[in-house]
Formats: structure tokens, C-alpha cells, sequence
């Protein structure tokens, strides 16, 4: 019996499957005045109870017609499934499902979803910007393993002679040549962590440092590896890698930046009616996506607070402002050109004066400069961020102004550290001095200098590592237990600390460097950054969720993003800087390393141009020349204004559809109030007009027929109740 | 699922056209209540389960506004669900539902007194609902402000469907937030 009702009910077809659909829908809607419509306007009924009496045969007339074209549109909105749509709709799927496998070899994935809930995006974007740099490092790691550190395992002599190339004239340096590596004979008990922490003793001639890699062309079973020329393009590319990341990263964010603007255009309503995911599960993640709303309305309201006190400054108020705004800026550049030659007096009076006293004042005079740019970089940012509260910028704006004002003074500070090493490895530059007349280094106080170097670049990673790890041992989780338990006026006036992102973000920069500018002396400096940055991820995650509060005003993450990296490509510049002086200018080390007998690093590469056929040779040269170089400069300049002009009418287009968005709200108002007159005009009841709407697009209507037909191929099968 | 064939037969799915998305809908349907929902739906049953048999399905257990889902796709406006109601409210919130439909039933959602407009106190109870009242009384009434400011078209102090349709045109996630996999 059920398929003779079935049958039944199929030979009216789809009409009334489709008829009975209203009904169904319509008879759900019990107190609510648009029941008598439903979804889509039409008021299909024949036989509707509620229908009022008052219907005119015409009005029951033009349905029909209705029915054909919604039938027609029905059929149209199946989707027809020809072999490029389908092939389309297979490509997309097979992307977003490649995608989303790919999106779970991204590391730390909830932790920063679960961080950026519970405190806001600002910290979020420091968590991300850590994650980053894990995964630059890494891969930097692999590239200098791949190329430098296993071909020198896998194919180095056990005798370790030097060999000398031809025509190399050595008379006279046997001074320079002397290296003295081997530990001491008895060492004292500490002497292990001594040299652990600094890199000396038996830590000096490991694959750690330059010193240990050979300058011979490695052979092994007919494989033959140039290990110095590998050493020198794997350095320079790795810079290359790490400018091509930083690019790339900012472009993407940048990218962002400019489609959405930089947030408040993005309204509050779309937020309040469409920000909420449904597909959420869980009460974790409902809470958290919670948290991320309100901080993100949060923000929003502050900036716009922000700008309303601005807009409602008289003139004469906002003059005041921004003339405020420079005198303070002029303050800052003051205070970082003061710390500057301070850090540069106490470095030169050190080292003048420290060869004078022994003990511990000749200790203090050594580490003079240390401990200046220390107290430097406490004192300066903390005076900035009392500065920058005077100057009542937005949240956002404010860390970035903070950020790039302490980067300068952390960069000025690694910088004045090397300019001192460079002075006393190449007696500042003057060739003729006494100790560097021979070797044309100090081989005195540097036998091995490239070794000395990434020595100190090792020390500053270490000291920096241990400085972190002890802050937060010693400082942060001691407040917070004295916090909770004691509730002495002092502990409730300092209260929880507050994870403050641009001192963590600079730190990060600021290692980042440092680890660029030891890495051609260091090859293995990426690997131990790698392991530091991801207990730093691990230690500060764990401290945020346990000594910090949440924060009060987040900011933006989006803009400070960009800065990030923009502060990162500063340390990238200086450490490039820092590497091309070393590899064209000063003379590598007669008693270690790769490069023992050329005059400079860079001299290994034309030597091995040489090496290679005559028409190689002319390629080179003539790429080198200028002949070359001119037009190739001109054409890039063609092509950079090309880009830019494109850049530019990209932006350009997006201004245009935002203003047209708003326009069509605009135009959509006065058509309602247009609708609105002649209905009063025309004295034409209301229900009708609510299915007239002239203002609304027909195909809106129609589009939104019964809900089931969306369930591919449906109508609802206990049907046989509606009929 | 060898209870298919206790309701329909293979001839009757292809004749019907009765789709396996709906069939599986039928059997989580049944999960909740197996004692209430019979095997043989061909004597059409009127069988409803109450709203927290509903409201306690994983889908829409965390979701802040499973009341007004419920609500809004019951027939008696309780949320105590029918099979056809809960068919109904899975396909709206399908993702093959078209934005219009969606946008329709979003706004009845939002609409907590039923009055067929969203006013300043169904606006504040939505914002409270998605920020689990944490924001202050003063944040909330700003934040509707700006959005009566934004979307209000006719100036009536209210939201009426047309301005929230228009609204939902400008953002283009709202089909894939407005969307319940299952």
C-alpha cells in the first residue's frame, strides 16, 4: 500500500510536490505576519485556509504563471553537470583538499589558534612570527648541512694537510700560519663548561666553526667536491633563501593588508551577523571563536574611540597634537644618537684603559661596553614607551612606533660590537700597523680571526638564550606566585604581567641577526638558533598561560605583521653587509679554514672560473661587464614601473568597488523610501506590496524556493502527511 | 545500514528520488529518540522530539544560538522538531542552500521576539549571545549603534529583511560560516 501512495502522489509530479512544500513551510509559521508568504514571496495556495477572502481571481490567475517560471528556474538550478563544470568542480575540490593536508605540516597549528583566543591576535602575531623563524632556520639548517657540513663528514682526508695551490708565494708567513687549537693538557674541572658556553678549548676545532673545514678539493671514490667554493655560494645563498622568505612573507600579509583594508572598513554589522562559524563543535572552540569576536570588536571600538577624540580636536587642538608628536620623535632620535656615542666612548675608553689595570677593574673595563649597551637597551625603550603614552596613538600604531624605535637602537648596538672586533682583528684598517703588516690580520691576538668571530656571535646567541630563560625562571613565575599569594598593597599596585609584544618580537630580531651575521663563521649557528627559537616557542607559551593576564586593549595584528618582517629585513641588510665585507675585503686566515691561500674569500670563485672551459669563461665576463649590466639595469627599472603602475590601478580598482558598495546602499535607500511614497501615494494595501517589491531583484525571489530541493534530487519523503 | 530497507525499497529511492543525504538525516533523526521515531515512516507518524533531544546533537550542542535554530524550524515555534522540520533545517544549512535562503533564515534566527524585524534589543541579545556577555553595557550599545548606523537603510530604527539581505550581500563568508556539516 505504501507504493500505490507513493505512486499516487509521484503522478502529480513535481508540481505538487513542490505546492505541497509551501504548504508544509507555510503551516510552520504560526505567529509570525510573514507566514502567510514563506521563504520565497509566492503565494502559491489554492486551497490555503489563511488565504484571505478577499483574494481577486486575477491574483489567482498570475500564479500559475509564476508556477511555470519557477519551475523552469527550478530545473535551471539543478546543477547541470557537464564535463567542464564537473571537471572545474573536481580540480577545486582536489585544492582545497591539498590544502587542508598541507595545512596540517604546519607546526603548532591549535596552540596558536588556542593563544590567539585567549589573548587576542596582537600576541598571536608574535607566536606566528617565532614559528616563522623556526621554519627559516630549519630550512637554512638543511640547506648548509646539505651542501657544506655532510660532504665534508662523508669526504674529508684523515691526514688534514693543507694544501698549498701553485703560485701562492708563503715566504715569510710561517708566523701567520701557526694555529694553535689542541686543549690544554690538564684542563681544571670547569674548563668543559667554559668552553661550552664560549666556544673555546675543545669546541674550537669542531664542524662548528670555519676553522675546521679544509681547503682542499675533497676526493673520494671518483667523486670530487670543491669544499671551499661549496662553503662560499652556500653562505651567499642562504642569504639569498632567507631575503626570498622575507619577501614572500611580506608580500602575503601586505596582500591582505590591502584587500580588507586595514580592518575598520570591514563593518561592524557583517561582523555581529556573519563572523560566527556554525560548524563550530566543541566548547573549546566555541569559546574560543567567542574570545576572538569580542576582542576584534574590542579593538575596533578603540580605534574608533581614537579617531573620534581626533576628529573632535578644534584645529588649534590637533596643531598642538602633531607639534607635540615631533618635538617627542626629536626626543627619541635624541636619546638613541646619545646612546650611541656613549656605547662608542665606552668601547674606545676600554679599550685604551682596560691594558692598564688588572683584576676586577680591568674585568669591569673589558665588559664596559657590554654593560653599557645593556643598561642602553633597558633604559631607552622604557623612556620611549613613557614618551609614547603622551602621544595618544591607536593601540596598533603605537607597537609599531615602538618596535622600529627600539630595533634601531638593538642594531646600533650588535653594529658598534662588530665595528670593535673589525678594528682590532684588521688594526683598524691600517695596513702598515705592526701587528698587521705581515699577515694583513692581527695573527698575533687572532690566529684563527673567522673562528674568533663566530666564537663571539656564538656567545652572544648563548647569552642571549640564557638571559631569556633565566628572566623567566627568576622574575616572571616568582611575580606571579607573589602575586597570587601575597596581597600586599605593592604586589596589587604591579599586579600579573602583561605579555608585551615589541620588546619579545625585538628580541627575536635581534637573535635572528646575530645568527645571520655568525653564520659564515659558524656554519652550524642555524641549527643551534633552531633549537633555541623552539624552546623559547615552548617556555613563552608556557608563561603566557601562567604568569600573564589578558591583555586589556589587543591591536591589530594585521599592519604590525608587516613591520615585523620590515624590522627583520633591517637585521637581514646589516648582516649582509657584515658578510660581503669579510668575503671581498679582509684576508682570510693563513692557519685555518677553507679559503687559507687566497687573498680574499671571494677570489675562490674566479680561481675556479678559471678552471672551467673558454666559453664559460667569456659568459661570465661577459655578464660581468658592463656592456651588460647597463641594459639589464634598464630593463629591471622598465619592468619595477611597469609593476608599479599595475600596483597601482590594483589599488585603485579596490577604492572604486568599495566606493560602489557603498553607493549601492545608498541608491537601495532611497528606492525603499521611493517604494514607500508611492505605496502611500497609491494607497496600495501592504501585503501586497511585500510581494511586489519592485526594489528587490525578481531572481532574489525566486531563488529562494523550498529548502529541500537543495538536498541534491529531493522532496521530502514522509510527504504522503501533506497530501 | 541495513535499516533502509525497512523504509524504502531500492525501486521506491529511484522512483522517488529520495536522496541518501535525507536518508542519512532519517537515521540521526532516529538516533536521538530510537524508542519515539519508528522504523516504517509510510504511515505518516506524527512523532516530535522535543527540543532538548535536539539540542543536544554535537552539531548544535556549543552553538550560542541552538535555541533560536530549534526554534525557528519547528513547526510550533517551540523547538520540538518533526522529521520534516529537522529535514528542512539541515538543508537550509547545507552548503548547496543558495545565500538568499540562508540569509532569510539567519534573519528570522536573529530575530528573537518574532516580530519580523531586528530592533536594538534583538541586536543586543545576538551580541551577548556571541560574546558570552563579556562585553560591557557600554561596548554592547555602541557596537549597535555602528550597526543600526551601517545597515539600517530605511532609517526606521530597525532591521527589516531587505536591509539585512542587503547587508549579507557585502559578506562574501557568509555561506560558508552559515553552514553545519553533517
Amino acid at each position: 500500500m505504501m507504493m500505490m501512495e507513493l505512486r499516487e502522489t509521484c503522478s502529480d509530479g513535481p508540481d505538487r510536490g513542490y505546492h505541497g512544500y509551501q504548504q508544509s513551510l507555510r503551516s510552520r509559521r504560526g505567529p509570525s505576519r510573514m507566514s502567510r508568504d514563506g521563504p520565497p514571496h509566492l503565494d502559491l495556495a489554492s486551497s490555503e485556509d489563511e488565504d484571505p477572502p478577499s483574494r481577486t481571481p486575477q491574483k489567482l490567475a498570475m500564479p500559475m504563471g509564476i508556477k511555470k517560471a519557477v519551475r523552469q528556474l527550478q530545473h535551471m538550478q539543478v546543477p547541470v553537470s557537464s564535463k567542464r563544470t564537473r571537471h572545474s568542480r573536481a580540480l577545486k575540490h582536489f585544492y582545497a583538499e591539498a590544502k587542508e593536508t598541507l595545512a596540517i605540516l604546519i607546526p603548532w597549528r591549535k596552540a596558536i589558534h588556542k593563544i590567539g583566543g585567549h589573548f587576542g591576535g596582537g600576541v598571536q602575531s608574535y607566536f606566528v612570527f617565532l614559528r616563522f623563524l623556526v621554519v627559516l632556520n630549519f630550512l637554512s639548517f638543511l640547506l648548509i648541512a646539505g651542501f657544506v657540513l655532510i660532504p665534508s663528514v662523508v669526504l674529508s682526508s684523515p691526514n688534514n694537510t693543507p694544501s698549498i695551490p701553485n703560485g701562492t708565494n708563503i715566504t715569510g708567513k710561517e708566523l701567520c700560519m701557526k694555529y694553535d687549537h689542541s686543549p690544554e693538557v690538564l684542563p681544571v674541572f670547569y674548563t668543559f663548561f667554559l668552553d661550552l658556553l664560549s666556544g673555546t678549548g675543545f669546541m674550537e676545532y669542531t664542524y662548528l666553526f670555519y676553522g675546521y673545514y679544509s681547503n682542499t678539493v675533497a676526493e673520494s671514490k671518483g667523486v670530487s667536491y670543491n669544499v671551499p667554493l661549496a662553503y662560499l655560494l652556500t653562505a651567499s645563498f642562504y642569504f639569498l633563501f632567507c631575503l626570498v622568505c622575507i619577501i614572500l612573507r611580506m608580500g602575503n600579509v601586505v596582500r591582505v593588508l590591502v584587500t580588507t583594508g586595514s580592518g575598520g572598513e570591514r563593518g561592524y554589522s557583517a561582523r555581529v551577523f556573519t563572523d560566527w562559524d556554525y560548524g563550530l563543535q566543541g566548547d573549546r572552540a566555541t569559546g574560543l571563536k567567542q574570545n576572538t569576536i569580542r576582542y576584534r570588536l574590542q579593538v575596533d571600538l578603540e580605534e574608533d574611540r581614537i579617531r573620534l577624540r581626533a576628529a573632535s580636536l578644534s584645529p588649534g587642538q590637533t596643531v598642538g597634537l602633531y607639534a607635540l608628536r615631533a618635538l617627542l620623535n626629536l626626543v627619541v632620535i635624541a636619546l638613541i644618537i646619545a646612546a650611541f656615542f656613549g656605547i662608542a666612548e665606552a668601547t674606545s675608553f676600554s679599550q685604551r684603559e682596560a691594558v692598564k689595570w688588572t683584576g676586577v677593574v680591568g674585568l669591569l673595563l673589558e665588559f664596559l661596553p657590554s654593560i653599557v649597551i645593556t643598561a642602553s637597551n633597558f633604559v631607552v625603550p622604557f623612556l620611549c614607551d613613557q614618551i609614547a603614552r603622551l602621544e595618544k596613538l591607536s593601540p596598533s600604531t603605537t607597537v609599531i612606533v615602538a618596535l622600529l624605535r627600539a630595533v634601531f637602537l638593538r642594531l646600533v648596538s650588535l653594529g658598534v660590537l662588530l665595528f670593535t672586533l673589525w678594528s682590532q682583528i684588521t688594526c683598524s684598517g691600517k695596513a702598515d700597523d705592526t701587528d698587521c703588516k705581515i699577515c694583513r690580520y692581527n695573527s698575533a691576538q687572532y690566529q684563527c680571526w673567522e673562528s674568533r668571530v663566530g666564537q663571539e656571535m656564538y656567545k652572544l646567541t648563548l647569552f642571549d638564550f640564557l638571559t631569556t630563560m633565566v628572566l623567566l625562571v627568576l622574575v616572571e613565575f616568582p611575580r606571579r606566585l607573589l602575586v597570587d599569594h601575597c596581597s600586599c598593597k605593592l604586589t596589587r599596585w604591579v599586579g600579573r604581567q602583561e605579555f608585551l609584544v615589541p620588546p619579545n618580537v625585538l628580541a627575536l630580531v635581534y637573535g635572528q641577526t646575530v645568527v645571520w651575521t655568525g653564520a659564515l663563521f659558524c656554519p652550524l649557528l642555524p641549527l643551534i638558533n633552531t633549537i633555541k627559537f623552539f624552546i623559547i616557542f615552548h617556555c613563552k607559551k608556557a608563561t603566557l598561560f601562567q604568569n600573564c593576564r589578558p591583555a586589556i586593549k589587543s591591536f591589530r595584528s594585521t599592519s604590525s605583521n608587516f613591520f615585523f618582517c620590515l624590522v627583520l629585513l633591517f637585521g637581514w641588510i646589516l648582516s649582509t653587509v657584515v658578510l660581503i665585507y669579510s668575503m671581498a675585503e679582509i684576508h682570510p686566515s693563513f692557519g685555518c679554514g677553507p679559503f687559507r691561500f687566497s687573498p680574499t674569500m671571494w677570489s675562490v670563485i674566479q680561481a675556479s672560473i678559471d678552471n672551467l672551459t673558454k666559453t664559460t669563461q667569456d659568459f661570465f665576463n661577459i655578464i660581468g661587464s658592463l656592456a651588460f649590466c647597463v641594459p639589464l639595469f634598464l630593463l629591471s627599472c622598465v619592468v619595477l614601473s611597469y609593476v608599479a603602475a599595475l600596483a597601482s590601478v590594483y589599488g585603485k580598482s579596490v577604492a572604486i568597488l568599495r566606493e560602489q558598495i557603498k553607493q549601492d546602499g545608498r541608491d537601495k535607500q532611497f528606492l525603499v523610501k521611493q517604494i514607500k511614497d508611492l505605496t502611500r501615494i497609491l494607497g496600495v494595501p501592504k501585503h501586497e506590496e511585500d510581494q511586489y517589491d519592485p526594489g528587490a531583484s525578481w531572481g532574489d525571489h525566486h531563488a529562494s524556493a523550498s529548502p529541500p530541493q537543495y538536498l541534491p534530487n529531493v522532496h521530502s519523503f514522509p510527504s504522503a502527511s501533506h497530501y | 545500514m541495513g535499516n533502509k530497507q525497512t523504509v524504502f525499497t531500492a525501486q521506491q529511492l529511484d522512483a522517488y528520488q529520495v536522496s541518501s543525504a535525507q536518508v542519512k538525516l532519517y537515521h540521526r533523526y532516529r538516533d536521538l529518540a530510537p524508542q519515539l521515531v519508528p522504523l516504517d515512516y509510510t504511515k505518516e507518524p506524527d512523532v516530535k522530539l522535543p527540543y532538548e533531544l535536539i539540542g543536544s546533537m554535537p552539531e548544535l550542542k556549543d552553538n550560542p544560538f541552538r535555541q533560536r535554530i530549534a526554534e525557528v524550524f519547528s513547526e510550533d515555534g517551540e523547538g520540538n522538531m518533526t522529521l520534516d522540520d529537522f529535514l528542512d533545517m539541515f538543508s537550509v544549512l547545507s552548503e548547496m542552500a543558495p545565500r538568499d535562503l540562508k540569509a532569510y533564515y539567519a534573519f528570522k534566527i536573529y530575530d528573537f521576539n518574532n516580530d519580523d524585524f531586528i530592533c536594538k534589543s534583538d541586536l543586543e541579545k545576538t551580541l551577548n549571545k556571541l560574546t558570552r556577555n563579556e562585553l560591557t553595557e557600554d561596548e554592547v550599545r555602541m557596537v549597535c549603534e555602528k550597526v543600526m548606523d551601517e545597515a539600517d537603510l530605511d532609517n526606521d530604527g530597525r532591521l527589516s529583511l531587505e536591509d539585512f539581505q542587503h547587508m549579507i550581500i557585502r559578506a562574501p563568508d557568509f555561506i560558508s560560516t552559515f553552514h553545519i556539516r553533517i
